[in-house]
């Protein structure tokens, strides 16, 4: 049940991202709460999954096929999203691509991918939409990504880099729209699991609430930044990782 | 019927300003509210904004820099209310001495403010604690302030305490979190509470704003924050949407934060061309 300071009821909420946990549960969580949704991802099975269970709660919904790495596809499903519903109230980015590899044995291509899908992605759709969100004087811009926005990790140059840039994205836009009415704000994810089990018992034990977490819970936090009452709160990275980003 | 029905949140410094804003937008989702404060006039009035709401409040009046009264808070809420919910620590001293060089504070006035700011949270904590332990759950919510991240000039006390309330907010997390107790803490950046005020902070207000206060310009977005934007963040803490956050600081400051390097509206544009010329 959605608190009635956090509902939604007749915003457009446009989530983007290919990433294997984020799409399905932040779609739901948004529908929910009374949003109408589009999806924009590549061809895959998962965005007709988030489409459909969009559906499924009786809202509008969606689908806009698009190669999130292409700024001028991006340009388009924007376009599209607005043709549709008129305004872009709520972007939510959550793309999520892993690589983690020595440093010196990542190619080019590999490289480049991890950056177009993770903070490309972002890039441009925060700039197509947000330009529409400056129009209307108001909008949320909501991107999930990963603690290691902040953290290092071994073998992961490529992901904690892409995501750190995700991050200061977050915050510099967060400054230079400030007095526009569109908040611009990240989530930084922790350990998750789609099907109730640790993928790494060790890594569960290290997390301080001993689980990992599930990808709904990623959905609340969401919408109460995609609702009415987070005027004030701009440029910030808010963690759901069962309280992993406060070990040393 | 509201995402809070049926929860007990005891909520400290809850007569005037955050804290009672907090307590009327905790009790409009549902919630029986207890407040504890030194004065008692002050938890009169919200209580009676509670029971208007139609909700159950309790008042008890508490110093929560005396521990045998914090244990007392705690027991005589589960006496009278049956249970407990959620403990937000609030209760806090804005301001020490303001403007006072080092060399001249006294022991009794730092005490003082690390007694109420810093100390209350870990007694009220630490009494509720083995209550939250033994039926594993629990939430607690600190609330810090945006000066536990930045230093500020003659403010020891201040920034010292907060700076304190969230490292404690963090061990607390950790420590509790395999009796599946959430600690988290708000961290308010400029918010207006005058309403929730005392008279006489509401003429020294009028005042401030009458001799035109610069606050404002250093606060990205441009305003400071209202009462509800922090009571909203506390209803999230509170309700069973946030079971999966713990340990993080939420930062409800118009960005101030984040920016801190220039004042708002400063956006210089160079090209790349001139840069590199």
């Amino acid at each position: 049940m959605t608190a009635k300071a956090f509902e939604l009821k007749g915003k457009t909420a446009l989530v983007t991202g290919d990433s294997k946990f984020w799409l399905k549960p932040i779609v739901t969580a948004l529908a929910e709460a009374g949003a109408d949704i589009a999806v924009a991802a590549g061809q895959t099975h998962k965005l007709e999954d988030a489409v459909e269970i969009a559906k499924s709660t009786g809202r509008k919904a969606l689908a806009v096929p698009t190669d999130i790495t292409s700024g001028a596809q991006v340009k388009k499903a924007v376009d599209r999203v607005i043709g549709e519903f008129g305004r872009i109230d709520i972007l939510v980015n959550a793309s999520d691509v892993n690589l983690f590899q020595p440093f010196c044995d990542i190619k080019d291509t590999e490289w480049d991918r991890v950056m177009d899908y993770n903070f490309n992605s972002a890039m441009h759709f925060c700039r197509a939409a947000g330009r529409q969100m400056v129009i209307q004087k108001k909008g949320r811009i909501i991107n999930v990504i990963s603690g290691l926005a902040e953290r290092g990790h071994a073998n992961g140059t490529a992901y904690c880099v892409s995501m750190g840039a995700v991050l200061q994205l977050t915050k510099a836009l967060a400054l230079e729209w400030a007095l526009t009415g569109v908040t611009v704000n990240a989530i930084g994810t922790g350990w998750f699991t789609e099907n109730g089990s640790a993928a790494d018992e060790a890594i569960a034990r290290y997390i301080p609430a001993k689980r990992y977490g599930k990808p709904y819970e990623i959905g609340s936090l969401v919408v109460y930044l995609a609702s009415d009452v987070t005027d004030f709160t701009t440029g910030q990275f808010m963690y759901v990782d069962g309280g992993l980003m406060a070990h040393a | 019927m509201g995402t809070l029905d049926g929860k007990v949140i005891i909520i400290t410094g809850g007569g005037t300003g955050l804290g009672r804003s907090m307590a009327l937008c905790l009790a409009a989702e549902g919630a029986d509210i207890v407040v504890a404060a030194r004065r008692k006039e002050p938890l009169e009035e919200t209580a009676r904004g509670i029971r208007k709401l139609g909700r159950k409040a309790l008042v008890v009046p508490t110093d929560v820099t005396d521990p045998t009264q914090c244990n007392a808070l705690i027991e005589k809420t589960l006496a009278e209310m049956g249970k407990i919910d959620v403990l937000i620590n609030n209760a806090g001293i804005v301001r020490g001495e303001r403007r006072v060089p080092l060399w001249e504070i006294t022991d009794e006035s730092w005490h003082t403010g690390i007694d109420v700011n810093l100390s209350s949270v870990f007694y009220c904590s630490r009494a509720v604690s083995k209550y939250f332990a033994d039926k594993k759950s629990g939430k607690i919510i600190n609330v810090a302030s945006g000066e536990g991240f930045r230093g500020q000039r003659d403010s020891y006390m201040y920034n010292t305490a907060k700076a304190g309330v969230v490292n404690l907010t963090r061990v607390m997390a950790m420590s509790l979190a395999e009796y599946n107790i959430r600690v988290n803490c708000i961290v308010p950046g400029f918010v207006d509470t005058f309403e929730y005020q005392p008279e006489e902070y509401q003429q020294a207000m009028a005042q401030l704003r009458a001799t035109g206060g610069t606050r404002r310009l250093f606060i990205p977005i441009g305003h400071t924050g209202k009462p509800d934007d922090i009571g909203y963040l506390a209803l999230f803490l509170c309700s069973d949407a946030s079971d999966y956050v713990t340990a993080t600081p939420f930062i409800c400051d118009g960005g101030g934060l984040t920016g801190g390097f220039a004042t708002t509206g400063y956006a210089p544009v160079v090209s790349l061309k001139e840069a590199l010329a």
